[in-house]
This record gives C-alpha cells, sequence and structure tokens, in this order.
C-alpha cells in the first residue's frame, strides 16, 4: 500500500506531488486540515485576538496599534460585548466624577504617554496625587508620603495621577479612532472558543454571535475575572473571596480654606472592618473607596445618601469601638425596616463625640458645619480629609473584593497561544489601588515581548515568544498581591498585641524614610525601570509585620516574649531591608 | 487522539525509512542514515516547544539576531552613506536564503518572516513533512513544499516566501539533475547550517557543499558545538544521560568541531578555482578573526532564565561547548 516514498534527488521532487498522500501522515493530515476548514467556514485570520474592552484591553491594542514594528506585521481584533461608542461618547460636567476610578503610577502614565493615548485622556479630569496619609483606625499610628521624597521631576508629576476609568477608556477608544487598522468588533459576544485541529500546536477559532470566525496566532484575554478565555486555555487560578464589599461613591466638600494646601491628598484609614479611602478629584470633589463588611455595605447603602456621608466623615474621625457602636445602631435600624435618618446619626455622632471630648468645631469632630473652613485653619487639618457635605447623584454602588491569581500566564498544549492579561490573570484588594496599574504593566510587557519577537522573526503566538512576559509579570504581580493581602488582613484585626505590633511598625515605617523611598518607588517609577525593586522592600516589610502579627496571634496567651521576639524580628527585617535599600 | 495516532505513523515513516534503507545517505555523501532516522523518529516532537527541542526554541531568537545583527554590520560597512538607515529589523528583506538541515523549520520559518526568501533542506522526508504541515498553519507564509499535496495549496498565499525541500545540498548543487518543479536558485546571499554539521559524516564535504552553494560575497552561518569535555558533560552527559531533556542518541560527541579546525579549514580554503591564492579567512591573522571575513562567539545557556546569550569567543568557557560562526564568501571582485 505504501509505495516508494523517497526522493533525494531534487529532481525527483516532481513526483511528490503525486505521491505524497501515502507519503507521510502529516502530510495526510495536512489534507485533512486544508479540506476541513475549507468546508466549515470561511474564518478570518488575525494575527491578535483580544477579547475584553476594559481599560487593559484597549491599553493593549492602542499599544499594538501604535508601535510601528507590529503595526505593520500584524492584524489586530478587540472583541467587546458592550456598547463602546457610548464610552467614546461620554461626557460629564466638569464637576461631576464618575464613581468608578483608578490612581496611575508615574509609570503607567509614562507607557500611554508613549504609546500616545494620555493626549487623548482629559487631563481636566484627572488630579495629581501629591500626599497621602496613611493611618491605623485602632492605634493611630500613621505614615506619610509625600511626593517631594520621589525628587524634583517626580515630585512635579505627584506620585500617582486619579483617572476615571471612563476617562481612560474613552481617551484609549478616541486613540484608537485614529487606527483604521485595529478592528473594534463591539457590541459582539464570543459564543465559544475552539480549536482548529486536535494536533498540539492547534490554533484558536473564536466564534463570534454575529457568525464571523476569527482564527488568531495569539488569543489575549482581558476578559477580567470570569474569563472565558482562561477557561478555553484550562488554566485553573486560585484565590478567594474576602469578606468584603468595596462602596464607591464620588463624594461632595468644601473646598480646602485659604490657608490649607489645596485637594490633593489621599487618606487612607485601615479600620478594622476594613480600609477606607478619600482620593482627590477636585477642589470640592472626591472619590471614595471603602471596603466593609457586607451587610454593613448593605445597611450603609439602604440609608438616606445623607446618612452615608455623615458616616463617611465619622469613619475617618471616630475612634473605632465608637464606629462599632454605630454600625450596631445602622443595623439594628436596617433589621427593624427602618433605616436610619441623617438627624438620628448626627445626634449618635454628637453624643459619642462628647464621650471622647472632641470640640464640635475641631478637625475631628465628624459634624457637618454649614460653611467652609474660615481662618486659620487648624493646625492638624491636613490629618483628615475635608468634611464631606453630600454624594454626587446615583454615584453610591459596592462590588465584592476577592483575590484571585491565574496560576500561569500563558496558555499550554491545547490551550496554546493564549495568554492573559489584567484582571483575567489577577485580582486584587483595591487598597493599594494597585489593580489596574498591574494591567497596565502586563500591557506595556507584552508588547514589548510582542515587538521583540517580531524583530527576530519570532511566532508571537509560540510559548517561547510569550514566555519574557510570565517571567517579567508573574513574580512581580505576585509580590505586589501577596503584600497587599497581608495588608489587609494586618490590619482588619482588634486584637491587642497585634494592633500594639502594628501601631510600633507603623511607626517604624514613617521613621525609616529609607524604607519608606523604597514604597515610594513604585509611585514614582518610571517605566523604563522593570521591575520593581521598591515595591520587593516594601512587601518584604509588610510580609514580616504579619509574619510577626501571626506568631503574636498563635500565642495570644502567653504572649509577652513572643511578641517581643517578633518585633525584634521586624525590626531586624527593616533594618536589613534599609540596607538593601 | 489524533497526536498519539499520528506519533504511531510517524514511526511508522521512519520505520519504513530505515528498511529500505532508501535515504539520501544513499546518493549524499555527507548524510547519516542513522542520524536521518533517528531525527525522523523525533520529528513530531519539533513544535512542541516544551519537550524535546525546547533548548532549541530557546536558542533560535538568540542565533537569528546573530544573523541580523551580521549581516547589518556588513551591510553598513558597504552602504556608500554609511548605512544609517540600514536596521537589522529589515536587513533580510528580500535576500535568497538556504536553510541546510531546516529540521522541523524552526529558523526557516523566522527567517522568512523577516522577509527572506527562504528555502529549508534536510535530508530527512518526515522532517520536511512535519515543517511543511507547521508551516502550512500560518496565513502569513507563501508556502511552497516537495511534499505538499494540491489539495493543500493555500488559497490566500501570505507574503513570506517560504520552500520545503526534501533534498541534499549534494543533489541541490548536482548539475545533472533535471529542472526542479520548485524554482530555486543556483547559490543563496546566506547559507544557514546551524546545530546541522555534527550530525554528518563528512564534515568537510559538507562544508564544500555549504560553500559551493553561497552567492560570492554571500554568507555563510555554521553553529555546533566544541569537543570539549564541557561539551561532553551538557550535551551529553547532562542533557541526554542526567537531565534526560534530549533523547539519547542525539548527539555523538567523535562529531563534535572545535572552532579552531572550522577556522583552520578556512584558512586553508580557496575563493575560487581561479584564485587558489586567496582564502576566505587570511591566513596571516594567527590571533585573530578579521571582522569582515568571520567571527565567532560562544552560545551559552543561562539555566537560571532558561535562555541562551552570545559571549565572545576568548571568554571563560565562551566557545567551550555551543558555538555560531559566521563567515563571508569573498567576492569576485576581491580575487582579480
Amino acid at each position: 500500500m505504501v509505495t516508494i516514498i523517497h526522493f533525494p534527488m531534487l529532481s525527483r521532487s516532481a513526483l511528490c506531488a503525486r505521491r505524497c498522500r501515502s507519503f507521510h501522515p502529516a502530510i495526510r493530515e495536512l489534507s485533512k486540515r486544508k479540506a476541513s476548514t475549507t468546508t466549515t467556514d470561511s474564518h478570518e485570520n488575525v494575527d491578535v485576538v483580544i477579547v475584553g474592552g476594559g481599560p487593559a484591553g484597549l491599553a493593549l491594542a492602542s499599544a499594538l496599534g501604535s508601535s510601528p514594528a507590529i503595526k505593520d506585521n500584524l492584524t489586530v481584533a478587540l472583541i467587546e460585548a458592550g456598547d463602546l461608542t457610548k464610552i467614546q461618547e461620554w461626557s460629564a460636567s466638569p464637576g461631576d466624577f464618575s464613581n468608578r476610578v483608578s490612581s496611575l503610577t508615574n509609570a503607567s502614565q509614562d507607557f500611554l504617554k508613549r504609546t500616545g493615548a494620555w493626549n487623548s485622556v482629559d487631563q481636566r479630569r484627572t488630579c495629581g496625587v501629591e500626599e497621602m496619609q496613611v493611618w491605623d483606625g485602632v492605634s493611630d499610628a500613621r505614615i506619610e508620603f509625600n511626593s517631594t521624597d520621589l525628587g524634583a521631576e517626580s515630585s512635579f508629576n505627584g506620585m500617582s495621577r486619579m483617572t476615571e476609568n471612563l476617562n481612560l477608556q474613552r481617551g484609549l477608544l478616541r486613540h484608537l479612532a485614529d487606527m483604521p487598522q485595529v478592528q473594534l468588533l463591539q457590541k459582539t459576544k464570543v459564543q465559544s472558543i475552539t480549536r482548529d485541529s486536535d494536533d498540539k500546536q492547534s490554533w484558536p477559532l473564536v466564534h463570534l454571535d454575529n457568525g464571523r470566525v476569527l482564527r488568531s496566532r495569539l488569543l489575549v484575554g482581558a476578559d477580567g475575572f470570569n474569563s472565558p478565555v482562561r477557561s478555553f486555555a484550562g488554566i485553573s487560578s486560585y484565590g478567594w473571596s474576602y469578606d468584603t464589599q468595596a462602596i464607591v461613591a464620588t463624594l461632595e466638600h468644601h473646598p480646602r480654606g485659604a490657608f490649607e494646601g489645596p485637594n490633593t491628598t489621599a487618606y487612607q484609614r485601615f479600620l478594622p472592618t476594613g480600609p477606607i479611602a478619600f482620593l482627590p478629584f477636585s477642589s470640592t470633589a472626591s472619590s471614595l473607596v471603602w471596603s466593609t463588611r457586607p451587610h454593613i455595605a448593605k445597611a450603609l447603602l439602604s440609608c438616606e445618601p445623607a446618612a452615608l456621608s455623615t458616616m463617611i466623615n465619622a469613619a475617618f474621625r471616630l475612634p473605632a469601638f465608637s464606629l462599632k457602636y454605630l454600625y450596631d445602631r445602622i443595623l439594628e435600624a436596617h433589621a427593624a425596616g427602618t433605616p436610619i435618618t441623617p438627624a438620628q446619626l448626627q445626634e449618635e455622632i454628637q453624643f459619642r463625640e462628647k464621650a471622647h471630648s472632641i470640640d464640635p468645631l475641631s478637625t475631628h469632630s465628624s459634624l457637618i458645619r454649614h460653611s467652609g473652613p474660615v481662618g486659620i485653619a487648624s493646625p492638624d487639618a491636613h490629618l483628615v480629609p475635608p468634611l464631606v457635605t453630600g454624594l454626587q447623584p446615583g454615584t453610591a454602588a459596592s462590588f465584592p473584593l476577592r483575590f484571585n491569581h491565574a496560576d500561569v500566564y500563558i496558555g499550554e498544549g491545547k490551550g496554546s497561544r493564549t495568554v492573559l492579561v489584567g484582571d483575567a490573570a489577577h485580582t486584587v484588594h483595591p487598597l493599594a489601588g494597585q489593580g489596574l496599574n498591574m494591567g497596565l504593566s502586563d500591557v506595556e510587557c507584552l508588547t514589548r515581548c510582542i515587538e521583540k519577537a517580531i524583530l527576530h522573526g519570532g511566532d508571537v503566538g509560540s510559548y517561547t515568544a510569550l514566555l519574557p512576559y510570565a517571567q517579567e509579570r508573574y513574580l512581580a504581580n505576585h509580590i505586589l498581591m501577596a503584600a497587599v493581602d497581608k495588608l489587609h488582613k494586618l490590619y482588619t484585626t482588634e486584637l491587642e498585641p497585634v494592633v500594639w505590633a502594628r501601631s510600633v511598625g507603623l511607626e517604624v515605617l514613617n521613621e525609616l524614610d529609607s524604607v519608606k523611598a523604597a514604597i515610594m518607588m513604585q509611585a514614582g517609577a518610571n517605566a523604563q525601570q522593570h521591575g520593581s525593586p521598591g515595591w520587593n522592600a516594601a512587601a518584604s516589610v509588610i510580609q514580616n509585620a504579619s509574619a510577626a502579627v501571626e506568631t503574636v496571634s498563635a500565642v495570644v496567651p502567653a504572649l509577652s516574649r513572643t511578641i517581643i521576639g517578633g518585633i525584634g524580628n521586624l525590626l531586624a527585617q527593616v533594618n536589613q531591608t534599609k540596607r538593601q535599600v | 487522539m489524533y497526536s498519539t495516532s499520528r506519533r504511531a505513523l510517524t514511526r511508522f515513516a521512519a520505520q519504513i525509512c530505515q528498511r529500505r534503507g532508501l535515504h539520501a545517505g544513499a546518493t549524499g555523501a555527507t548524510v547519516n542514515d542513522a542520524e536521518i532516522s533517528h531525527f525522523s523518529r523525533l520529528s513530531s516532537e519539533w513544535w512542541d516547544e516544551g519537550g524535546e527541542f525546547s533548548f532549541l526554541h530557546r536558542m533560535n531568537p538568540v542565533r537569528v539576531r546573530f544573523i541580523q545583527e551580521k549581516l547589518a554590520e556588513i551591510a553598513r560597512d558597504e552602504a556608500p552613506d554609511g548605512g544609517e538607515t540600514i536596521e537589522p529589523g529589515s536587513v533580510l528583506q528580500g535576500l535568497d536564503v538556504l536553510d541546510v538541515g531546516c529540521g522541523g523549520g524552526l529558523l526557516s520559518e523566522s527567517l522568512a518572516r523577516l522577509g527572506a526568501r527562504t528555502v529549508g533542506i534536510d535530508a530527512s522526508g518526515a522532517n520536511i513533512a512535519i515543517a511543511s504541515l507547521h508551516a502550512s498553519a500560518d496565513p502569513s507564509f507563501r508556502l511552497q513544499s516537495s511534499t505538499l499535496p494540491p489539495t493543500a495549496q493555500q488559497s490566500a498565499p501570505g507574503r513570506n516566501s517560504l520552500t520545503y525541500l526534501h533534498t541534499t545540498t549534494d543533489a541541490l548543487l548536482d548539475s545533472t539533475s533535471e529542472a526542479p518543479t520548485l524554482s530555486i536558485p543556483r547559490q543563496f546571499d546566506v547559507v544557514t547550517a546551524l546545530e546541522v554539521i555534527e550530525h554528518v559524516d563528512n564534515p568537510t564535504h559538507f562544508l564544500d557543499t555549504c560553500c559551493s552553494l553561497v552567492k560570492p560575497g554571500g554568507h555563510l552561518f555554521l553553529s555546533t558545538m566544541a569537543r570539549t569535555p564541557l561539551a561532553y558533560a551538557l550535551t551529553i552527559l547532562f542533557a541526554e544521560h542526567i537531565s534526560g531533556k534530549v533523547s539519547k542518541g542525539t548527539h555523538t560527541y567523535s562529531k563534535y568541531i572545535n572552532p579552531e579546525e572550522l577556522i583552520d579549514f578556512f584558512k586553508n580554503y580557496p575563493s575560487a578555482e581561479s584564485n587558489p591564492a586567496q582564502k576566505w579567512i587570511s591566513p596571516e591573522a594567527t590571533s585573530y578573526l578579521p571582522r569582515h571575513q568571520a567571527e565567532l562567539k560562544g552560545l551559552i545557556y543561562n539555566p537560571l532564565q532558561g535562555g541562551w546569550f552570545l559571549a565572545p569567543r576568548n571568554s571563560m568557557a565562551g566557545a567551550q561547548c555551543n558555538y555560531i560562526f559566521w563567515i563571508r564568501k569573498p567576492k569576485v571582485s576581491d580575487t582579480i
């Protein structure tokens, strides 16, 4: 049956076409594959198919479309189920801000500037963060970060820039509008993803609900936490839900007084229920991210907006145990079906403040005053955010928080030619404001890998071409995520020895300029410096602090020596980090 | 299910090759039957980037870069305007390139993507079949293959020209052969034989045929392993016997070639019959390689990064194991 199959001489190759059917199984497969692809449908070949039109997916499309090496060599398509035109046409009056915001680090901004997308982001709607106040809600230990710690050039830009996600997405879409070579397939759902053959080196076929089938050299999952691309690639992930909801809202407040600085300070207070953050946008508007227990979040959101804004003021100011009392009152009222009124809440707060001897006119009073700050501000006015006077209508919302990290970023075997970026690869607690920055770093790195592969004739869908991406990003993301997770766990406890350890920890941090500088390096890093030595140092400090806490928690009954040991360990490690920095 | 059946069929094909003793060894002076059947047996593994050939996959971008940079360097030297516009990324555009011993086509595909009109040849039919199969999945290639059935001809051929032929260098040079169906040039701007020479029987004759396939002024790239204890330890003892990453019998220590041997060969190799006095490397260059004639660099694997990098020839352990070699065929005008 098998005929002579060998043609060593070129001259005989003419025979081959006739006989190859019986020549080699690979060739038989070849005929089969070609035959099947012609019968199934007329799929389109697209080099890079991005699933997901969130900030990470759009940033990737715009980066690929603006790279000279890539745009001449690869075709790019982005698929988004939602209506991108709506986002592109989104407009809000200058004082109103959307409730989903991100703090873009200088590295992220540099990347967006290099691709040219930053010019399309409305700068007037962003706000440079020049200072950060971070403190412990139980011990009141406090760290201050100032952008001057970053050095002259960076301090001009601030530590990071508060940007509405919609503003960023709109900017990316405007940037993409000038790139006809990047196909935007909006209001289009991915129905299924299959493979074009059973072969190990198969190419993914993306079936769209409009009947089109895209055969992709590289399939990028920028499709969020429930990533269909990740399931197609057979990549598992590990993680958990925090027992926490994040409440977001746009806050209105009086402008800072004449003798205070501008509203460019971000505030974060670590409460036992989770951190509450105040992120500046304009002189009279700021953004809230308040992580708290789901039942508290539910009760708070069912109150009148005025009650919620009163609670926000209290959450930045009242001692933790008084807050707990207030939560109980709110929960009781909620359970009784009669949500607490702003007047009742004011009365409760007034009572608690009296008990704590807080002067109703001082910075630390949460009671609403009807005029803005007048005259010379008290010297501690910068320690807390301005008093919130109200919420912008329709901006209060909440979403669950989780930790999730894909086991790998690159699909192999049956999921080959796939790669994950952004939330599809990792979901992180928002307390460090790193989620979107991590996604943009992924996109920056992936673009660089693709450029490099093209420069040396590589196949951009191949494992070899993508490997540097995973090598660079996996560990960096993992370190950051672990640090953020530990930080969350460290601060959501009221266990006294832990609080004590923690306050010592934070104050130690505050004294050590070099450690602070390491934490700041992430904020100030420009995109040319890959990796994040600053975060590594910061992460090791946090990890050690939490190790100390774990030690403490384990031996609370017989504790004192162990605590001292734990703290000693912490201090030793901090010093070590200082030397390394 | 399919892949196992394919592997079985591949083995079957290899067995046939062995049984019939049909391989090019019968006609070519250089190819080795045992080597061919060894690689035929492994042919289905060529594109498994985590498997048998993972080291080669990782090495590929590094050797492509060496080729690009060397070509760009020479092109700049010769450009009347100083060649400031010459970029390594586009230097292969439009060149005729022959990849000898192309295997599964790792290098051939890269060269074709960079715009070279690439011809990949291999003495193993199974390799050519696998290379053709793999390239046929990629719409960017305008693929021709001596083993491609008419049904597999691409309906909308891509822009990168790639041709696979199941043949040998000897056969390509055989002027008595009939006109080939797939038209390819007689001589090439660039000939590459990477990780090949250690698998042939008569390296001198093999080099001879490679040299003849290079146009005057063209380039020849070779890479192989030095016959040193280090190379034995890494490529045979460790790779084949300890880690088992590479199949036993892939390498034969006695066939490794030392860099000095390669250099000596070209110091004695005349540029043309008409001018036997001129050699490819000036024999006067005793302690160095003239930059415009030849270059040799070590290829070193960094197990921590899982990647390869190039090292200068004289650095510590530089060319003691894997190395890559570039040499240029003297131009016709030089010989006058």
